[in-house]
């Protein structure tokens, strides 16, 4: 009777899996193939990976584009990662009346479509001489409600206790917050990583307003690149698409365990 | 135990800050070099010599201008050009960013722009683009449709480049299944087509055109080979009360219905179907020819001629436009004497140009004076031996202009509308009230 049950459900989910696995074999596969055999509808794995690897090295510097994404996510992972945290555990700890407005005012802030501040940001960016650099892609997005409210709802399983015992040991603020809260809540730092180097990689209308400059280009704004023209060649195409994912994907797996912690909560 | 800890987390602390300040400086270093030092907030270069070009697609517009380049640098040695590939999207976006924003030292010294959305940019951001008209190149050497389009108040802004003449292009073997040579649909009318497509359907089971549904560019091609438009001279949008607009609705209604051109749903699928062979011909900008010809094994089976002309209409013509793009000169240019010289000594000038970029990119020249190469008259293989090019030039130089406006792109959207409506089975005349209504809305009236 249970094997039945177990067999309902493990169809169920394989079919599932393989509406969401799909695109990604095809991804894959058609980067291995002709132009006109990608359009044909061929799913299985051709002998013209070479001929598409050199193609896209003569089409696009991917060797560039790839270092500047790495390092535009990378640096914008790591730093938001400190504000975001320290936003959120202070809010958390030591909140009172005001913070607690103040917060809310920051959950607002998160209703605000991008496109609606574009304008104005790109206006004080150019003022700042800060197009084409590293710091205007980081600057906007450095430290974002969505985080600082995760990092407040894990503070919020964070026991006091360890705060009183840790405090009385003669630890200062800074200390506890380093020593105690970051080792404990290290799933969701895990999970918000992924989160945050997810959307800093794959992130696109902002450096495309801010980058105007061939050698700061990053992935994505490459691959659109290649989808413009008379002509698209898709095995080509593909195969960039599949080197922009790449990096995303290497994340999730060696931070999936964690990243499920971190989103249900670290303490436990 | 305290003290080194304290000091790595410093160390750390101090490394991440340099990190930062040292990948920011090393970005910078970066554009400046590229880009002669213009970056920061002035896009157009400061090294006299050196202009900056937005534009896309490496293999057709990139390829062109650098050969411009190299062209014109046979007598200006000093000359520089720094190409930025630039999607199409992306120059619109960045462009209404730094137009809003009143950023305009931010773009290039020239940019290539889509002809549907050049009078609309120009009207919307009238102080970023520098008026053409008394710079030396001679705009009466362009066919004149392709002039209109980069043309405000009896401006000129734009430089034409990518031609967009449209062509009918055929399967000479289908036709030849079902009876029929490429003469039985030169200079016919769209209810000959529907006749003559009726019966290649019957005996070979093909259509004789596929499109891209929800899109109306096969409507927007008929309505201008008519020198109709959306639009009247002032602007207005005039559809409710439209002739020529209400034949090429039921003229594609009937087409559809009787299985002669059949909707797909994306533009891959509509280049599938005629790299597949499942459809006996095509109508579009001649750019199209560039993606029929990947099907290699279809080579000396196509023959293009023109298009159909519409029944009932004055004025109807069997020449049409579709795409194709112009070059603008920004008013940020540092050096505008010499971008206003590159483009008169290039793309509105020079033959060798167009006969050097002809076989490399397919790119087909505006300026009609470089249609009497004999580059242009070479036999195309491909096209079983016909001299396509000089055929599209001719198609090019009749092709009546119209009026595209501010809110093109939003009257071809609400007639895509239209159309899906009437062919499932809607009122003409109230559905086209509905889009006139739509473009009334977006217009604010």
């Amino acid at each position: 009777m249970i094997k039945r049950k177990k067999v309902w459900q493990y169809g169920f989910l394989i079919l599932a899996s393989v509406f969401s696995v799909f695109p990604l074999y095809w991804m894959a596969v058609s980067a291995t193939n002709r132009s006109a055999e990608v359009i044909g509808g061929r799913m299985l794995p051709g002998g013209y990976l070479l001929e598409n690897i050199k193609n896209l090295l003569a089409a696009q510097n991917v060797g560039r584009g790839m270092f500047n994404s790495l390092k535009y996510s990378v640096i914008l992972t790591l730093i938001s990662l400190v504000i975001c945290s320290l936003a959120g555990y202070g809010f958390e700890i030591y909140h009172d009346r005001m913070k607690d407005s103040v917060m809310s005012l920051l959950l607002l802030a998160m209703m605000v479509p991008f496109a609606a501040t574009m304008i104005p940001l790109y206006q004080m960016f150019s003022g700042f001489h800060l197009l084409n650099t590293t710091l205007g892609f980081i600057l906007p997005t450095l430290s974002t409600p969505f985080l600082i409210m995760m990092f407040r709802q894990s503070a919020r399983s964070f026991p006091h206790d360890i705060l009183e015992a840790a405090r009385l040991e003669g630890l200062n603020e800074l200390q506890i917050f380093f020593r105690m809260f970051v080792p404990t809540m290290r799933s969701t730092y895990a999970a918000a990583m992924t989160i945050t180097f997810m959307n800093a990689w794959n992130s696109y209308l902002w450096p495309k307003v801010i980058m105007q400059d061939t050698s700061s280009m990053t992935m994505p704004m490459l691959v659109a690149n290649l989808t413009e023209g008379y002509v698209t060649d898709y095995g080509m195409l593909m195969l960039a698409v599949l080197l922009c994912t790449i990096p995303t994907i290497v994340i999730f797996f060696i931070l999936q365990k964690s990243f499920a912690e971190g989103i249900t909560g670290a303490v436990k | 135990m305290m003290k080194k800890k304290r000091i790595v987390a410093m160390l750390t602390a101090a490394a991440i800050a340099v990190s930062l300040t040292g990948c920011g400086t090393s970005a910078s270093d970066g554009t400046s070099a590229a880009s002669g030092g213009g970056n920061q907030g002035e896009s157009g270069t400061a090294d006299e010599n050196t202009l900056t070009v937005w534009c896309w697609d490496p293999a057709f517009n990139i390829r062109a201008i650098e050969t411009a380049g190299k062209l014109y640098q046979k007598d200006h040695p000093d000359f520089n050009l720094q190409i930025i590939e630039t999607p199409w999207e992306d120059v619109q976006t960045k462009l209404t960013t730094a137009a809003t924003s009143g950023n305009l030292d931010t773009l290039p010294d020239i940019l290539l722009m889509q002809d549907n959305a050049f009078q609309k940019n120009v009207i919307s951001y009238p102080d970023a683009f520098l008026d053409l008209s008394s710079s030396g190149i001679d705009f009466s050497e362009f066919s004149q449709a392709k002039v209109a389009y980069s043309t405000v108040d009896g401006k000129n802004y734009g430089v034409p480049f990518d031609n967009g003449a449209v062509i009918a292009a055929y399967r000479t073997d289908i036709l030849e299944m079902a009876g029929y040579t490429i003469e039985d649909f030169t200079d016919i009318t769209w209810s000959e087509y529907l006749e003559k497509g009726r019966v290649v359907l019957e005996k070979t089971g093909l259509p004789l055109l596929t499109c891209k549904g929800n899109e109306s560019d096969v409507a927007a091609m008929m309505l201008q080979s008519a020198g109709a438009s959306f639009f009247d001279e002032n602007g207005e949008p005039d559809m409710a009360d439209n002739e020529a607009l209400k034949e090429v609705v039921s003229t594609y209604a009937e087409l559809v219905k009787a299985g002669v051109m059949v909707e797909v749903n994306d533009w891959d699928q509509y280049i599938g179907s005629m790299t597949n062979g499942s459809v006996a011909g095509t109508i579009n900008g001649c750019w199209i020819m560039a993606s029929i010809q990947t099907a290699e094994d279809q080579a000396g089976k196509w023959e293009i001629t023109n298009i159909p002309r519409l029944d009932n209409v004055p004025g109807a013509t069997n020449y049409s436009n579709n795409g194709g793009s112009s070059w603008a000169i920004t008013t940020n240019c540092k050096n505008k004497e010499l971008a206003q010289d590159f483009m008169a000594e290039t793309f509105a000038g020079s033959t060798e140009l167009y006969e050097e970029i002809l076989p490399a990119t397919g790119a087909l020249t505006c300026y009609l004076p470089a249609a009497d190469s004999p580059v242009y008259s070479e036999p195309q293989k491909f096209y079983n031996g016909q001299s396509v090019f000089t055929l599209i030039t001719d198609y090019a130089a009749q092709t009546p202009g119209n009026h595209t406006g501010v809110y093109y792109y939003e009257a071809k959207d609400a007639i895509a509308v239209a159309i899906t409506n009437v062919v499932a089975g809607g009122d003409p005349d109230r559905e086209l009230k509905n889009a006139e209504d739509t473009v009334n809305f977006v217009m604010g009236k």
